[in-house]
């Protein structure tokens, strides 16, 4: 790893993590104290209210699946490798598609669900933001990356333009890597909606008093050491 | 110049990726209507060469190049070439076979369509130029009952003739190989250096090759390069057999002797 290599990944991090403390305090201060301007209060007697919540982030879930893949072909067919933004773009979402589903979903739940009392269609929004866009991005690329240079220069070398090689090369090439990118997306946002439906009877079984469930210290010091982990993972696997 | 005589001509070529100088100083005429070979050891900067004559290495953002590259007389750069007819002029067949994955007669009809204005091309004039063209590299009997099978799905010899096949319809001057035979196996070789002994004289031919014996059955005029420099360009026969620089008998040589 060179220097140069060194200043962009510690710039993705500091980035990400100003976001990271931007949307937390986005979602707890300003949208807490606001009131239900995106927020319903969650009705504690049944998780049906939930699953039909669920089930309404469907149409966002292919949109930003859509979105995502939409934005890996620019930055792999538009965005020459060797400038900084391309190498910061891709650190992010390195980091970002690195990091284990299920901590959004502890995310969601601790913070969101208990610690705000409020179970948010914004929270929702941003969880399926968070564990969609970065993979599907980032499997996306190497679909793209995968597509044999062979092929590009003879679509090229044919007189084709950008678009047409993209169009009738690329694509059709890469579109099964990309549908099995989107199927392991697709799996991560199952897994939290099931964790999301299993938390939500519990509380209702057993929790009865929501304001006095603390979230115990550990629970923390073991996020920070998973999302270490995947940085580290990040930073490793170039 | 006579320009009829030569279809590529450059003057002082230098080309850089990057700092990296992996073309300098090359000048060399190729013949029109004849098969030259391209050899050298791997890295010389063989296919360096070849992709400047179409200019597919600036798809790459870090290439300079310095120098003349005239093709049928008209100076590649200059700023009212279009790249769709250089393109068009000068075909390129590639490493590995890589017709399109769709069917076989849509892959003879891609380059076309892409020079045609959408739609103006009807359907029988369609199917006589995959005939034509399929008729022209031998594979019209094998293929004319599997026109809407996947190109991608036949033999890597039918594959490769496919590549060339689809280049035809553009009526091309001039068609750059690089190493065209190296996936096939030895029958395949052989009908694709028949091909183009065949084509040859229509088309003028510039093939990358680091198969000697190939060279030598195939092309009428040879250039020997290394590491970035031409070193040596004379008819194939007397390259190989009384060549002039030290560093091509050495070449020559070393795999021959
Ligand atoms: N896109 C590229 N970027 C940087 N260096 C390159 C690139 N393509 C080729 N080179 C370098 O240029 C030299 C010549 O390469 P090439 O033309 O592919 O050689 P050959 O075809 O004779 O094996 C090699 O040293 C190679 O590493
Ligand atoms: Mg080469």
């Amino acid at each position: 790893m060179n220097r140069s290599e060194l200043i962009i990944q510690i710039i993705a991090l500091a980035t990400l993590i100003i976001a990271c403390v931007l949307v937390w305090i986005l979602t707890t201060e300003v949208f807490h104290v606001e009131g239900d301007i995106l927020s319903v209060p969650m009705d504690l007697d049944s998780e049906s209210d939930l699953i039909d919540r669920l089930y309404r982030m469907i149409p966002l879930l292919c949109v930003a699946m859509l979105l995502s893949i939409a934005f890996a072909f620019y930055i792999e067919e538009w965005l020459s490798e060797t400038t900084w933004y391309y190498r910061i773009i891709n650190q992010h979402i390195s980091i970002l598609a690195n990091i284990p589903s299920l901590i959004y979903g502890i995310l969601v739940v601790c913070i969101f669900l208990f610690q705000v009392g409020k179970f948010s269609n914004f929270t929702l929004v941003l969880a399926i933001v968070f564990l969609v866009v970065p993979v599907t991005i980032q499997t996306t690329q190497s679909a793209i990356r995968g597509v044999d240079l062979s092929v590009r220069e003879a679509a090229y070398a044919l007189g084709a333009n950008r678009w047409q090689v993209i169009t009738d090369h690329v694509f059709p090439r890469a579109f099964p890597k990309i549908t099995g990118g989107v199927f392991t997306v697709i799996s991560r946002v199952l897994a939290i909606a099931v964790l999301l439906i299993i938390v939500c009877e519990l509380r209702t079984s057993i929790i009865q008093d929501v304001g006095s469930y603390e979230i115990s210290s550990n629970v923390f010091v073991l996020i920070s050491l998973a999302l270490l982990s995947c940085v580290l993972s990040s930073f490793l696997q170039k | 110049m006579e320009t009829n005589n030569h279809s590529i001509e450059t003057k002082n070529l230098n080309l850089w990726y990057g700092d990296f100088q992996a073309l300098m100083d090359v000048s060399v005429n190729i013949p029109a209507g004849k098969i030259t070979a391209l050899i050298g050891p791997s890295g010389c900067g063989k296919t360096t060469l070849l992709r400047c004559f179409n200019r597919v290495n600036e798809r790459y953002g870090n290439v300079t190049t310095k120098g003349e590259i005239k093709i049928l007389g008209k100076n590649i750069y200059d700023p009212d070439v279009s790249l769709l007819e250089l393109r068009k002029t000068v075909g390129m067949v590639f490493q590995r076979p890589n017709p399109l994955p769709i069917s076989v007669y849509e892959n003879i009809l891609f380059g076309l369509r892409i020079h045609s204005p959408f739609g103006s091309l009807t359907r029988n004039q369609a199917d006589e130029i995959v005939e034509e063209a399929l008729t022209s590299v031998f594979l019209w009997d094998d293929l004319k009952d599997k026109l809407k099978v996947r190109a991608t799905s036949l033999q890597l010899e039918q594959q490769q003739k496919l590549c060339i096949a689809r280049l035809l319809p553009l009526k091309p001057q001039i068609i750059l190989m690089d190493e065209p035979c190296s996936a096939l196996d030895a029958k395949g070789t052989l009908a694709v250096e028949e091909l183009m002994g065949i084509l040859a004289g229509k088309y003028t031919f510039l093939i990358v090759t680091h198969n000697m014996a190939q060279a030598r059955r195939v092309s009428t005029e040879c250039i020997y390069m290394f590491l970035g420099e031409l070193i040596e360009h004379r008819e194939t026969q007397a390259l190989f057999e009384t060549p002039d620089h030290p560093k091509t008998a050495d070449y020559v040589q070393m795999r021959y002797g």
